[in-house]
């Protein structure tokens, strides 16, 4: 009807102002407009549930009865479209972001509970992106993927011992088949014949060093030392991990190194040769580490990009 | 109107400035006047001529035309007149034996007859007596790179194999006379093979031998002495005069002594001419020295004597230092332009030939004496066959069969130098005295050794440090293994951080 | 000073360089001159013999070098000019005679190749 929408209110309104003009020149009386009012909107109400709290309806006329309630539970038609099962279809991946929605729900449930700290978050190998995407089915970007990787970080902080099963059994969904964190590397140990094996890489070059018990002689791919090495620095690094700890005379050193030029082969020895002083003798850990070797310097040549001369380096502004 | 002063020193102007302004052409009694009264000022370049407005067309690079470029003349340079001939290589080669800086070790003994072979000086350093370093200099015992000029004076360190030859040598003087050795020394670079060679002259001094030296073997075949064909009779051969004669008088110098009291017993029918009966071994050295003509028949007229069994003689030691440039083509040429093999060379010839048994129940020296040839670690050119022919003789001085399959043979894809392989590869000696070709490798010192030998830096005052046993080990490792001549290179250097 | 073929030598020069001072002789024939005499190559002209400088002389006079190379050189051009031979004809243009390229570089050819050669 067209009296439902304010603007036919408003359009009746003026008719009404109007009309007295065109059919007698007296204004109405205001008591005559209310009326009018009234019994308009009543009119209006052909299937009102009754339930309104408009004092207004109260007033209705005994000539019309309220139509029944409806009952949505035997609706006698189908509804017109078919509705998606989740409220995400229409999104462009939707699955996906049923999952984070998921996540994000279990996330704001638990979020109160207390977690642990960084240290003892129990380790999970959560599905790689490829795997993610054939877990999901959608082409998940990797932005997406990382953001959602944040929020099972975030639950996996709760407290093992607090965190609810199901948030548990949810989170678990998304970790690696046959955990790869379960299995770890046995630590080395001295072959049968003495000896302990590292290796180490620096620049471009990478070493393997076997060390065994011996009086300091140093073979690096057959040739001594001085052989190998004629600079002196070079020398100095190769046995730095013996001589900072003073065990430069109870080993032999047997080393191969390959890659790289000179500075990168002696000190990729020097790693390597940690590493294996490290098998003979773990509690010199925090001396080596003091002395720098144990940790490895993972810088490599910056590649040259189009456009520069070198890797950063710009050519150089010339006017014309 | 312009102001009276001058804006950057307020001083008054002169009125002459104040007067017509640039702009207005000039004449000549105003620029006069301005010239007489401007004086210092800056403000009178405002009545300077209007530079001229240089013509485009003029300056512009000329094409299509000869242009010459007009080069300024040098100036003379002042030159200085040059050093005399061979005051440069002189002062090149010029070799310090002594720092007056340094301490001299307290506790040194000299090398003598009596502790030469003494095993209690093993792992010291001895002195090389003060009135012997001139004939060790005449026979280039010493060499640049030896660092002799570090310590007070000169001496060297008696290693395992320096103290067995010192027993070699009272054997060879003593019990077991008539005895012939003969060593190829080998060695990584820096490990004491020259040396051994001057411990070994020094032996031979003290012994009173004949020393014949060749301190630069590739001297002998770089094509820097003149050579000439031998003789008809032997077409092939050549002779290096001004080489044999430097060798004769590296063997007079420093076997002057010896020398003088030895007499010519033989018959020389090549020199009949020069060579008179009972004239002293040392004349007849010096005749070669005289005549370079004569050098080679001279020193063949030497050999035959020192070899000779009729009148007694004293061993011979022979040293020749940096044996591989004599396995290869000299830089020599025959007449037909094609070069010459440094076997041919006579001189190198000689000396390769006694490394060979003698034939028919000979000795090579039957007067006994030590063949000390070495090879070097630096200047030396990588020939396959030499190397092959050292690994044989290791294998053969190790005792290992020649037919049986761990002898090292030479590659198939290689094509070696038969003559080389063919000069170390020695038959049995049939004379019983005479020792075979054998191979003596010199290695690192062992870390004892190492701790006397820096002993003797510590008493001569070129440590900064006090010298421990973690210091030494450490010194040890980086010369990698002793080396010696690493060593010397990285104690005055090599600091280890003290404990605190 | 030491007469080769009528040149005056100073002795303290290499006898290689010297003989190279001749025309028509290079580094291939003084080197293969030398090796003929047993020379060693780094000898100076003062350390020769005299039988050596002499057997030099000789050596030289019997080669074609200096002017009777030049003679010949000149003949030779002076021939292909008369047969009327291309190689002749750019030597009297003045332009390279061996078929290199006349766009650029061809100052050697300007300078040396005209009517009347001179080497």
């Amino acid at each position: 009807m067209a009296w439902q929408r304010p603007s036919c209110v408003v359009q009746a309104m003026q008719l009404l102002r109007l009309q007295p003009l065109r059919s007698s020149a007296s204004p109405l009386s205001p008591t005559h407009t209310q009326f009018l009012l009234r019994s308009q909107k009543a009119n209006s109400r052909g299937y009102a549930t009754g339930t309104s709290s408009d004092s207004s309806v109260q007033v209705v006329p005994e000539a019309t009865p309220a139509a029944p309630a409806i009952d949505f539970d035997q609706f006698p038609y189908r509804p017109a479209r078919i509705v998606p099962a989740s409220p995400s279809y229409f999104s462009g991946s939707p699955k996906f972001i049923d999952h984070l929605l998921r996540l994000e729900n279990l996330l704001a449930e638990n979020e109160r509970l207390p977690k642990t700290s960084p240290m003892h978050v129990p380790r999970k190998a959560w599905l790689k992106l490829a795997q993610f995407r054939d877990f999901v089915g959608e082409p998940v970007p990797t932005k997406k993927y990382k953001s959602l990787i944040k929020i099972l970080q975030r639950i996996n902080r709760i407290r093992p011992e607090i965190i609810p099963d199901y948030a548990n059994n949810i989170i678990n969904e998304y970790v690696r088949p046959g955990n790869p964190y379960g299995v770890k590397p046995a630590p080395p140990t001295l072959d049968e014949m003495g000896r302990a094996r590292g290796r180490g890489k620096r620049k471009t070059s990478s070493a393997v060093v076997y060390l065994v018990e011996g009086e300091g002689e140093v073979l690096v791919n057959g040739k001594t030392l001085s052989e190998a090495f004629p600079r002196e620095h070079d020398r100095e690094s190769v046995v730095w991990p013996l001589s900072c700890t003073e065990r430069l005379d109870k080993y032999n050193v047997w080393a191969t190194v390959k890659g790289g030029g000179t500075t990168g082969q002696a000190e990729s020895i020097t790693l390597a040769l940690a590493r294996a002083l490290l098998v003979h003798e773990p509690g010199l850990k925090q001396a080596l580490r003091k002395a720098g070797t144990v940790t490895v310097d993972a810088r490599r040549v910056e590649r040259k990009k189009p456009g520069h001369v070198k890797a950063r380096k710009k050519p150089a502004w010339v006017k014309r | 109107m312009a102001s009276a002063f001058c804006r950057s020193c307020l001083s008054r102007l002169p009125r002459a400035s104040l007067l017509p302004p640039p702009t207005v052409p000039r004449t000549t009694t105003t620029a006069t006047a301005a010239a007489a009264t401007a004086g210092f000022h800056t403000s009178a370049a405002h009545y300077a001529n209007p530079t001229k407005k240089s013509n485009s067309l003029d300056s512009g690079p000329k094409y299509r035309q000869a242009k010459s470029a007009k080069m300024k003349r040098k100036k003379p340079v002042e030159r200085t007149r040059p050093p005399p001939i061979g005051e440069r290589k002189a002062l090149r080669n010029r070799i310090v034996l002594g720092n007056p800086n340094a301490l001299e070790p307290t506790d040194m003994q000299n090398i003598s007859v009596e502790n030469m072979g003494d095993p209690r000086v093993r792992g010291s350093v001895v002195g090389l007596p003060v009135s012997m370093l001139e004939q060790l200099r005449s026979v280039h015992a010493f060499k640049k790179s030896q660092g002799w000029g570090l310590f007070r004076r000169p001496a060297t360190f008696m290693r395992k194999e320096a103290l067995e030859m010192g027993r070699l040598f009272e054997k060879i003087s003593g019990e077991e006379q008539g005895k012939v050795v003969k060593k190829v020394i080998t060695g990584k670079v820096g490990s004491g093979k020259s040396v051994f060679l001057t411990q070994a002259m020094a032996m031979g001094f003290l012994k009173n031998w004949v020393v014949f030296t060749v301190p630069e073997t590739q001297e002998l075949v770089n094509a820097h002495t003149g050579y000439a064909p031998l003789d008809d009779a032997n077409p092939g051969l050549y002779v290096q005069n001004q080489a044999t004669s430097q060798l004769l008088q590296r063997t007079f110098k420093a076997n002057e002594k010896v020398l003088s009291g030895l007499k010519v017993s033989q018959e020389h029918p090549a020199l009949k001419s020069l060579v008179k009966p009972g004239m002293t071994l040392a004349q007849l050295t010096g005749l070669g020295i005289k005549d370079q003509a004569v050098a080679w028949p001279i020193f063949q007229a030497l050999w035959a004597e020192l070899t000779s069994t009729s009148a007694p003689r004293p061993p011979v030691l022979v040293t020749v230092d940096g044996l591989s440039h004599w396995m290869q083509n000299s830089k020599y040429r025959t007449a037909d332009f094609k070069p010459i093999h440094a076997h041919d060379l006579v001189f190198v010839r000689h000396f390769l030939s006694l490394l060979k048994p003698g034939v028919n129940g000979n000795s090579t020296l039957p007067n006994g004496g030590l063949l000390l040839y070495a090879t070097s670690g630096s200047n030396s050119p990588r020939i396959y066959s030499f190397d092959v022919a050292l690994k044989q003789l290791e294998a053969t001085t190790s005792g290992i069969n020649p037919k049986s399959p761990e002898f090292p043979q030479v590659d198939a894809y290689q094509s070696p130098d038969p003559r080389v392989i063919e000069a170390f590869t020695a038959p049995q000696p049939t004379s019983a005295k005479e020792g075979k070709l054998e191979l003596q490798p010199l290695s690192g010192l062992t870390p004892e050794d190492t701790v006397g030998y820096m002993e003797f830096w510590a008493k001569s005052g070129l440590i900064r440090q006090y010298m421990n046993f973690r210091w030494v080990s450490q010194l040890w490792t980086k010369s990698s293994g002793g080396i010696i001549g690493e060593l010397h290179r990285l104690a005055g250097r090599l600091r280890v951080p003290q404990r605190t | 000073m030491v007469f080769i073929l009528g040149v005056n030598f100073p002795e303290r020069n290499l006898v290689k360089k010297s003989l190279e001072t001749f025309f028509g002789i290079g580094h291939n024939t003084s080197s293969r001159l030398l090796s003929r005499f047993y020379i060693n190559p780094t000898c100076k002209v003062g350390e020769l013999a005299n039988k050596q400088v002499l057997d030099i002389t000789a050596a030289l006079s019997d080669m074609k070098i200096e002017n009777d190379l030049r003679r010949q050189n000149l003949d030779d051009i002076k021939r292909l000019k008369e047969t009327g031979a291309y190689r002749g004809r750019r030597h009297a243009l003045g332009l390279p005679v061996r078929g290199q390229r006349t766009r650029t570089q061809i100052k050697t050819a300007v300078k040396l190749n005209r009517m009347e050669r001179r080497l």
